[in-house]
């Protein structure tokens, strides 16, 4: 049986399809997340939230609630904003001068915005008391879009006097110049990225423990606690040591579990109060809708489009309005973010992006999935699918007039990013091929002729990977925070195990699983061999001050971290192997033996295993040389990318290390009678270098796929003028469900980025490609009704009035082309 | 989840439960699937004082045809009712069952408690309109039996008394010649339709001999869409007279504007699912097997 075993094993790990370590433990129901623990006196917490999207708070009444038996203690905003200072807010004035509590504090500003929590012994007496607190609300205007809230009439924070966070001015390249010169002028006034969210299947929970001593321990699902702590600790008069934050199985994030610091704050203080006893806070459903994160909703407004005679986009200028939410929270990031892929997948070389961000009676943003340049690359795909109708320009032709071309990497964009490598008419033509485009080019042909509606589109998108937080200076130069990190610690355990440990926290990435690829190839044993503790743990866990897993990158700063730190213990093994065997470094070799993992003397049976190697350091060690005894067989190592700070006068300089591509082509149709847009066939090329494990990427890529196929046409987080938000339940937020879902055929190749170690690129995000490609194929199918596909949502609802009612969507009221400009 | 507290009692047969009613008063409610109540309870907006459950009381779950009627106990599940064979001559009952929500749901929700809820955009009401049906009910006065046509009364109001239960659903099986379907749109299967219509028929030739058409979602009661089956009863199937039926369903039904849709889109969905589903019932009614799903975004 070993022998067939043998034979099976591949000469490489990493590149291997290795089933999940994690999912046996998964499947089984024997993961453990926040909400499996149970502390000794232990408490719970419900959170009294605002039912209106703007209100004074005139009164808030905590008696009835304290009285009911089992209730320990509440907090009201008024208390919270005694107890602790403000969050530190990322940006500059005028968006510093708003004043972030975790609490509402004599105003609430979204619907469900906390105004008191109460804490009781069970969930259920939690529950019932938080309805006999009693809140006196004076309903105020709301502002619930971008272009209301620019203007200034409803201001959120009187603090700042203004809705207006932050405003800048992005020109790269000659835009005037490029406008005098062009063959086509491509107006178009206003195109809109709806709000969604990201819905993961665990919502945030959190176990805060606020030790007498001071020490304050968190069990919480957060995806970025170095993050978190950052806001935490001054905000709580604490020393960062003093705050020990550790995470579990989380049960997906993306992204939407970087903000739930004031949460974690509201939790902290209700232990402290409670005498020191623990207290859990897990979010229903509805709370996770509505008050914990949004993805960033932009309205971009007057774009101009120049364009030469071929239809190559010379320049680029637009007016955007960036809405945020309530509170900044993670932003104004996302007014930097975006730039990191300033002209998409194309040859764009002059832009002027006037970039303004304002708040809004809405949910909070956080960075979803594809943050800030899903966004923007939504705008570019639009931008070249609506020139390409008007210009006459097949789209696929468009594009490939427009795409960066192979030989053309690494490429320098506009402002000063490097696109790592890329193939993207090559990506074009294996999606093609894959969706069986000149079959359905001839069906829609055929189609048309019986009044049938069918569209074909293409997206090609970009998920930059590995950040460059220096990025931050461009909106505040004095950020504290640049470049990138991550670390790993590797140490050959007392019995001989090979234990990993990581500073990310992967919610359903696999980490455990590529980590012990990467080691098992460095060491030439079975992953099974790789024990990987994974979870963030800020006293037993390695970390930086960048750990955590977001942004698409753990396979490059992750896995870097792996391998540097295992090549350290290579090293130190070596040693120790020659010392023990009395023979050269360069003679051993690793290998599997019979005593299990070893080092050998190649070409004879003289060798050593692991558990003989850490006898020697850790139990076995009298008389070892002096060359020896500095051994430790733990070895930490970390990661940085070669990030310099950006240029902050020419907002110019490498914002990220890796970009992967995805390029997905969509086929709908438009129910002639119900107007419904319906998917006919799908398929998604994947292109993020060397690949680590392809059924990992396959379920990133799928997976990215149905998130932005619900987004494009199910899911949208929609308020009404007040700022009551009408989909705070699955019953109207619909998310995407399997029965929805369209049969995806998938393809992949492979440009591995020289930037990285091992060629991999992040790709966790996948630049909502689905996105791209429904808006494409929907403006294919109606771009001969007089329509211009002009929000990223779409439901058989907006087809009807815009196809029946005349009432959106309107070519006629949105795009305006000038002809021969030059 | 985190109800209000309440009393919970387990009924042993129907009369227990109805007098138990009677005795807790308006504060109490029957328990048969909690597909909507749990829901309710769930996120407090309903809260009650008494809780009668349903669900262990015996022999009122069965399927059965008695001479030409098929009787269905109130607590079947809708998951029974998916994989009866009893119920296989009136396909427009497994179009029903098949197409609500999801697996778990399915197997908790019974087809009494979607009746006697009266919700407008409930599924069972709309189907069980289009058949000849009659529904027998307990009280701790005895029992009566509703037809259909006479059950509901307003949105989430039947003619039953708050100490009334369903017991059977007795449905007389159609004559030969019939067919039907059951159709809605929705965004996603577990959600409530956006609009939905069954229509049952039975030909004899070419000509339409009877019909019934109802339509969900688009009013306060489930709609019995009169107008629309005039344009065919005792007239002969064609594209014309669909067309004529489903403009007449369009123009009955009653919808509001929210977050599925617009007063206008609904009726668009009306005329679509009516013209749909009729011509479905004609090719069942014809002999032919026709496979049916609902429409999701």
């Amino acid at each position: 049986m070993s022998k067939a075993k043998e034979n099976k094993k591949p000469k490489r790990w990493v590149g291997t399809s290795l089933r999940r370590k994690e999912d046996d433990r998964l499947i089984r129901g024997h993961g453990k997340f926040v909400d499996d623990n149970r502390l000794g006196e232990m408490l719970f917490l419900k959170m009294v939230s605002s039912p209106y999207g703007h209100a004074k708070i005139l009164k808030v009444d905590v008696s009835e609630a304290e009285k009911l038996p089992g209730v320990v203690c509440t907090l009201t905003g008024t208390e919270v904003a005694s107890l602790m200072q403000p969050f530190m807010e990322i940006g500059p004035e005028p968006g510093a001068k708003i004043v972030d509590y975790p609490m509402a504090v004599n105003r609430a500003r979204y619907q469900g915005e906390p105004v008191a929590a109460v804490i009781a012994k069970s969930q259920a007496i939690a529950e019932d008391a938080a309805e006999l607190v009693h809140v006196e609300y004076e309903m105020l205007d709301a502002v619930v879009t971008g272009e209301d809230a620019i203007q200034d009439k409803v201001i959120l924070h009187e603090s700042s006097g203004t809705n207006l966070v932050w405003r800048g001015l992005y020109e790269w390249g000659e835009v005037d110049k490029a406008f005098k010169e062009a063959a086509y002028v491509v107006n178009i006034d206003r195109l809109h990225f709806h709000r969604f969210t990201a819905a993961p299947l665990e919502n945030n929970a959190i176990l805060a423990h606020w030790e007498p001593d001071g020490r304050l321990h968190f069990w919480c699902n957060n995806s970025f606690p170095t993050f978190a702590i950052q806001f935490l600790a001054p905000a709580l008069g604490l020393r960062l040591e003093q705050i020990h934050v550790k995470t579990e199985d989380i049960g997906g994030s993306f992204g939407v579990k970087i903000t739930h610091y004031p949460q974690m704050a509201v939790c902290a203080l209700a232990s402290r109060k409670a005498g020191g006893r623990p207290v859990k806070w897990t979010e229903t459903r509805t709370g996770n809708l509505t008050a914990s994160g949004h993805c960033n909703e932009r309205t971009y407004r007057n774009t101009r489009v120049a364009l030469d005679k071929n239809g190559v986009i010379q320049a680029i200028e637009s007016r955007q309005i960036d809405d945020c939410g309530a509170y900044t929270r993670y932003e104004p990031l996302g007014a930097v973010i975006w730039s990191q892929v300033v002209p998409g997948v194309y040859r764009v070389k002059n832009l002027r992006i006037d970039f303004a961000q304002v708040v809004s009676n809405k949910c909070p943003c956080a960075p979803i999935r594809g943050y800030s340049r899903l966004q923007h690359l939504w705008f570019m795909e639009r931008v070249l699918d609506i020139c390409s109708y008007e210009l006459g320009i097949a789209a696929d032709e468009m594009r490939l007039q427009n795409y960066i071309k192979p030989e053309e990497f690494p490429y320098t964009t506009p402002n000063g990013c490097v696109y790592d490598s890329g193939n993207y008419p090559k990506m074009l033509e294996i999606a093609k091929e894959l969706v069986g485009w000149d079959r359905w080019v001839k069906k829609q042909q055929e189609a048309k002729k019986e009044g049938r509606m069918i569209g074909i589109g293409i997206g090609t998108t970009l998920d930059s990977g590995t950040n460059n937080f220096g990025q931050s200076r461009i909106i505040n130069p004095y950020a504290p925070f640049s470049g990138n990190s991550e670390a790993a610690n590797i140490k050959v355990d007392l019995d001989g195990n090979i234990v990993v440990s990581l500073g990310s926290t992967p919610q359903g990435q696999g980490h455990e699983t590529t980590t012990a690829q990467v080691v098992a190839d460095e060491l030439n044993i079975h992953p099974d061999m790789v024990s990987v503790r994974t979870g963030f743990d800020t006293e037993w866990n390695t970390y930086t001050g960048h750990s955590g897993t977001y942004a698409s990158q753990f396979a490059v700063t992750g896995l870097s971290a792996v391998h540097g730190a295992a090549q350290k213990l290579k090293k130190e093994m070596k040693k120790l192997a020659a010392y023990a065997l009395q023979a050269k470094e360069e003679d051993l070799e690793f290998g599997v033996g019979n005593m299990g993992p070893e080092l050998r003397v190649k070409g004879t049976d003289k060798s050593i295993n692991y558990w003989g190697l850490a006898n020697l350091v850790n139990v076995n060690n009298a008389g070892l040389p002096n060359e020896i005894a500095e051994l430790t067989l733990n070895c930490r190592y970390i990661y940085r990318p070669p990030f310099q700070i950006p240029d902050l006068k020419r907002k110019y300089g490498n914002l990220t290390l890796t970009y992967a591509a995805q390029l997905h082509i969509a086929v709908v149709e438009i129910d002639p009678e119900m107007y419904t847009p319906k998917i006919l066939d799908y398929a998604a090329v994947d292109d993020c270098g060397t690949v680590v494990n392809p059924m990992i990427v396959e379920g990133q890529v799928r997976g990215a796929t149905a998130h932005g196929i619900g987004a494009a046409l199910m899911e949208a987080c929609v308020y009404d003028s007040v700022g009551n938000m009408l989909t705070s339940t699955f019953s109207d937020y619909t998310p995407i469900t399997a029965v929805n879902m369209p049969k995806v055929h998938y393809g992949h190749i492979e440009s591995p980025s020289p930037f990285s170690f091992n060629g991999a690129k992040g790709m966790g995000e996948g630049g909502g490609a689905a996105l791209h490609a429904i808006s494409a194929a929907l403006q294919n199918a109606l771009f001969e009704y007089g329509i211009t596909i002009d929000d990223s949502f779409t439901t058989g609802n907006t087809l009807y009035d815009a196809l029946v009612g005349k009432k959106v969507m309107q070519r006629a009221n949105n795009v305006k082309v000038e002809r021969g400009v030059a | 989840m985190y109800p209000s507290p309440f009393r919970y009692h387990r009924a042993r047969s129907l009369k227990e439960a109805a007098s138990l009613l009677s005795e807790l008063g308006e504060g109490s409610k029957a328990l048969a699937g909690g597909q909507s109540l749990i829901p309710l309870m769930k996120l407090r907006l309903v809260s009650l004082s008494d809780l009668v459950d349903l669900n262990f009381i015996p022999g009122v779950s069965a399927i059965e045809q008695k001479d030409n009627q098929i009787h269905i106990g109130a607590l079947a599940r809708h998951a029974d009712l998916e994989k009866s064979q009893t119920t296989a001559p009136i396909p427009i009952i497994h179009d029903c069952a098949s197409g609500i929500a999801d697996v778990q749901i399915r197997s908790r929700g019974t087809i009494g408690g979607s009746l006697a809820e009266a919700d407008p955009s409930g599924d069972w009401p709309c189907v069980l309109l289009t058949l000849p049906v009659e529904l027998r009910c307990v009280g701790p006065k005895g029992e009566r039996t509703v037809p259909i046509s006479k059950f509901f009364v307003d949105a989430y109001t039947s003619v039953m008394e708050h100490d009334e239960l369903l017991s059977g659903i007795i449905v007389k099986l159609p004559p030969p010649h019939s067919g039907g379907a059951y159709l809605a749109f929705k965004r996603s299967p577990p959600v409530y339709p956006t609009a939905s219509a069954a229509v049952q028929l039975t030909l004899e030739g070419d000509v339409c001999k009877d019909v019934g058409i109802a339509l969900g979602c688009v009013g306060l009661t489930t709609i019995k869409a009169v107008q629309a089956e005039q344009q065919l009863r005792g007239k002969s199937i064609d594209q014309k007279s669909i067309t004529r039926a489903a403009e007449a369903a369009m123009a009955e039904a009653d919808p509001q504007t929210d977050m599925r849709g617009s007063i206008d889109y609904k009726r668009t969905l009306v005329r679509a699912l009516v013209k749909r589903a009729t011509e479905v019932a004609v090719r069942r009614a014809r002999g032919e097997k026709v496979e049916v799903s609902h429409y999701y975004a």
